[in-house]
């Protein structure tokens, strides 16, 4: 009897123990983890959205300054920025993870995290595809596979309906400013490139280059686009760029009212939101597919 | 050929020069407008409506204007302070007078000031105020019994420069995180279609500048001999001295609020008319007017063309240019007045 209850927590314990071999980050690294992340730390505020979406949130012990959804996020501890996170503030909350991303932290604050001996999980989402993945994985991680589970299924369910509203429509030129001064738009691989093919339309910029590249204003309004969407950054300057577009009301897509402003938030984070993000966009461009009305749809864009 | 004619032949073949270089902005761009549909449009024969016209009519024409201003108000405002100081070298952005305006630029811009024809006035007097500050500070540091020896002026200059552009990005940091990647863009310099509203704003107050410079030539040539011979010969060189700052801060500020910092035009342009024309100020500052027009716009069509369909900041290019200027006056004339 006794030896049958040592070999069932010797089972139990297998799991476990094998934690230190288990877990490859996004980017392929292989992390060495004592036991399931009790601490974690995100660095990143799409990953801040996704451990809450999946029920993961009490793990979160420290966000950045710009986690600010959902809006309790916002009452975690903070750690700074993302460029420049306060090492000290990080290393008080005792985090056993630390979840940072290629694309908006320091190779340095890696490293150092390294020197420090905790352990750094890099996400690396591009395409819709990976956010998917991103939420499996940290399910996995987190152990909540459940709730990540119901998040992507919710998430393929709205993209799928989406996918059959503009199925077989026209589809329109679309200019995405995503911001004014420079003005930056979402070139080849940019996830918002994706969401407005998804959405129905044909982005005038996604052939331009990597990522998010540069643009003159003149081959902006160059392209034709036939309608333009500028993103929104939280609550301020919305209006004035919307303004500067305004006055170029000899382009057809200003003439025709087919200039909009769009929460950015929805349409960069790498989090379960892009799906209103996409849902967003889909209205912009075939505002026809969802039977709204010209004044309910320009007061919507606003 | 008496003086006047020189004067008027000079300002006529730079005036020249300044059209042939604003139409062949006109023509060039990202995005392909065929000849023949800019000079209909330019002439009001277009299209009410379409690509064509936007670009053309709302983008190149009015970030062409902005150009040719900002230029020509750089250029009066450094030649003011080199004979302000007596520096070949004082220009607006090494003095840090652009510094301390765009900190005031910046002031205003986060306590709300936006687009509007009232907001680009308030945007102005906000530059201006930051740049008398800097000019103020840049004085006091560097006067000295003796006046204001070379080196130190520079070395002041660069000082507040330095601390005015700490103070942004604090100030900035605070306030809207979000926004510093666009400020520090904007801190290159780089012209931008503006509303017609600004432009008339900014046409105004350089204007003003401009007489304030232009209108006290002849006094600036004899305080090139020193301060008291230029009290001899009737001149109020305090008040001379006070007016001229005030007109070179007004353009600075101006400048600032409606382009951004670029550096260097102010250096370059009265420089090379000096070399060309000769010292005599009432010669120098309208040829500075017209050849810094003429210049800032060529660097910025430079800017929009080059890396299409992206853009460089015209700062960037200027900078390119001016630095060898600096280094080459540094190394010849600076050595000679003071060993």
């Amino acid at each position: 009897m006794t030896s049958l209850i040592t070999a069932l927590a010797l089972v139990a314990l297998l799991p476990v123990s094998s934690w230190g071999l288990e877990v490859v980050d996004q980017v392929g690294r292989t992390l060495t983890l004592p036991a399931p992340p009790q601490r974690i730390v995100s660095l990143v505020p799409s990953t801040t959205e996704v451990l809450y979406a999946i029920g993961a949130q009490d793990l979160l012990v420290g966000v950045t300054d710009f986690c600010d959804y959902p809006p309790e996020a916002r009452r975690k501890p903070h750690v700074g920025d993302m460029l420049s996170p306060n090492l000290e503030t990080l290393v008080t909350l005792k985090p056993d993870l630390v979840v940072a991303t290629r694309e908006g932290n320091r190779k340095e604050t890696f490293d150092q995290l390294d020197r420090l001996g905790i352990p750094v999980y890099l996400v690396d989402p591009i395409t819709v595809r990976d956010v998917l993945k991103l939420i499996t994985d940290l399910g996995e991680l987190t152990h909540h596979r459940e709730g990540a589970r119901a998040v992507t299924h919710d998430l393929e369910r709205r993209i799928a309906a989406v996918r059959d509203r503009v199925a077989g429509r026209p589809r329109p030129r679309v200019l995405y400013v995503l911001w004014p001064e420079p003005l930056i738009v979402p070139g080849r691989g940019a996830l918002v490139t994706e969401l407005i093919t998804l959405a129905g339309g044909d982005s005038v910029t996604a052939d331009l280059g990597q990522g998010y590249p540069r643009l003159s204003l003149e081959a902006a309004v160059g392209h034709k686009p036939e309608v333009i969407i500028l993103a929104r950054h939280g609550s301020r300057g919305g209006a004035t760029v919307r303004e500067q577009w305004q006055r170029l009301e000899s382009m057809p897509a200003v003439k025709s009212g087919r200039l909009y402003t769009a929460d950015g938030d929805l349409m960069h984070r790498y989090g379960p939101r892009m799906v209103v993000g996409l849902e967003t966009l889909a209205r912009l461009i075939h505002p026809e597919a969802f039977g709204q009305s010209e004044a309910a749809r320009r007061g919507a864009a606003r | 050929m008496t003086s006047r004619a020189r004067l008027a032949w000079i300002c006529g073949g730079l005036a020249a020069v300044l059209i042939a270089v604003a139409l062949g902005s006109l023509l060039v761009g990202a995005a392909p407008v065929p000849p023949r549909a800019v000079l209909d449009l330019i002439a009001g024969r277009g299209p009410s409506g379409g690509t064509d016209r936007a670009v053309v009519l709302s983008i190149r024409l009015p970030r062409i204007a902005a150009a040719v201003l900002a230029g020509g108000a750089l250029a009066v405002a450094g030649a003011g302070f080199q004979a302000l100081t007596r520096n070949p070298l004082a220009e607006p952005s090494i003095l840090g007078v652009s510094g301390g305006a765009a900190f005031g630029v910046v002031v205003a811009q986060v306590s709300g000031l936006g687009q509007g024809v009232v907001d680009a006035l308030g945007l102005a007097a906000f530059g201006f105020a930051g740049a008398v500050a800097a000019g103020l500070a840049v004085y006091l540091i560097a006067s000295s019994g003796a006046g204001l020896p070379v080196h130190t002026l520079l070395l002041a200059g660069v000082i507040v420069g330095i601390f005015f552009s700490a103070s942004i990005t604090v100030l900035i940091s605070i306030v809207d995180a979000n926004r510093l990647g666009g400020v520090i863009y904007w801190l290159l310099g780089s012209v931008a279609p503006i509303p017609p509203g600004q432009l008339v704003i900014f046409t105004l107050v350089t204007a003003v500048g401009v007489w304030l410079v232009l209108g006290q030539a002849r006094a600036l040539n004899l305080l090139a001999l020193g301060e008291e011979g230029a009290t001899e010969l009737g001149v109020d060189a305090l008040g001379l001295k006070r007016r001229i700052f005030m007109g070179a801060a007004l353009l600075t500020g101006t400048v600032v609020a409606f382009v951004g910092p670029i550096g260097f035009v102010g250096l370059i342009v009265p420089q090379a008319f000096r070399m060309l024309l000769g010292p005599d100020n009432r010669v120098l500052v309208p040829a500075a007017l017209l050849g810094g027009g003429a210049f800032l716009l060529a660097a910025d069509t430079l800017a929009r063309t080059v890396v299409a369909p992206a853009e460089l900041s015209v700062g960037v290019l200027t900078s390119f240019c001016g630095a060898p200027v600096f280094i080459w006056l540094l190394r010849s004339r600076v050595a000679r007045v003071e060993p």
